[in-house]
């Protein structure tokens, strides 16, 4: 999986291309870890091409929202597809992850 | 013997390598079996994974030799069946067997959870120092015009 981020003007967008899987989870943690570091809270992960979440990518999009919320932003996710959004529903987890259309609507009305 | 229409597999070390080359068989799988509806596909592939991502990150091994993991995936007339196997493994803690849905908070521990929540059956045997998670969900081909 390939990851790439973008600092925009009031938050960062974080663009995973690929499967989040156990063999990408910890490089997800690292590259929201650095956009944390490097100021950006308020963080967009962008899903619309990832194709495939295991419980492990799930586990590190958690990790990476205590993270961003510890640094006093957030974490929100964009761009949801069909089996994220069905492994999302069935741990209940659709709650604490709030899924919006896009990156730019994710904190469009903060 | 129920007729097997489709038939992949995966064996070798019970290492990350492994989970990834068995998202590539069940994308072959689906190639050879094009008639599984989209919902089954991606309901099984998502249990199969979770399963298989359990032996990797947590099987013990049970003597000197590693963990290795074989999985055999079949599609049937009415289901889809996988037998994903923990090789020279020890018996799982009852900790990880535990299939309860941890708190928001949690980071791991939604595995067993989620496997049981995407298929019809879930057995566990334990043989001759192999674990095997057998999962089954049914599935009926889908309706073409």
């Amino acid at each position: 999986m390939q990851f790439s981020y973008e600092v925009k003007d009031s938050y960062a967008e974080v663009k995973g291309v690929g499967r989040l899987n156990m063999v990408a989870a910890p490089k997800l943690r690292e590259v929201v870890a650095e956009v944390v570091a490097g100021g950006s809270s308020r963080v967009v992960v962008n899903l619309a091409e990832t194709d495939f979440m295991d419980s492990s990518g799930l586990g590190a999009l958690i990790g990476c929202l205590k993270a961003a919320r510890q640094a006093g932003g957030d974490l929100r996710i964009s761009g949801v597809q069909p089996q994220v959004k069905m492994v999302l529903e069935l741990t209940n987890m659709d709650r604490v992850l709030t899924a919006y259309p896009s990156a730019e609507a994710a904190f469009g009305n903060d | 013997m129920t007729e097997v229409l489709a038939r992949r597999g995966y064996h070798g070390p019970a290492t990350e390598e492994a989970i990834e080359a068995l998202h590539e068989e069940m994308e072959a799988l689906w190639g050879d079996a094009s008639f599984v509806p989209d919902v089954d596909r991606m309901t099984f592939a998502t249990a199969v994974i979770e399963a298989a991502g359990n032996i990797v990150q947590h099987a013990v091994p049970a003597a000197d030799k590693p963990v290795e993991i074989d999985v055999d995936i079949s599609v049937r007339p009415d289901r889809l069946v996988a037998r994903v196997s923990a090789q020279n493994a020890r018996e799982p803690f009852a900790n990880d067997m535990r299939a309860e849905l941890p708190d928001e908070e949690a980071e791991s521990g939604r595995g067993l959870a989620l496997i049981e929540a995407l298929v019809t059956t879930v057995t566990f045997e334990r043989q001759d120092g192999t674990n095997t998670w057998i999962l089954t969900r049914e599935s009926t081909p889908a309706q073409t015009d």
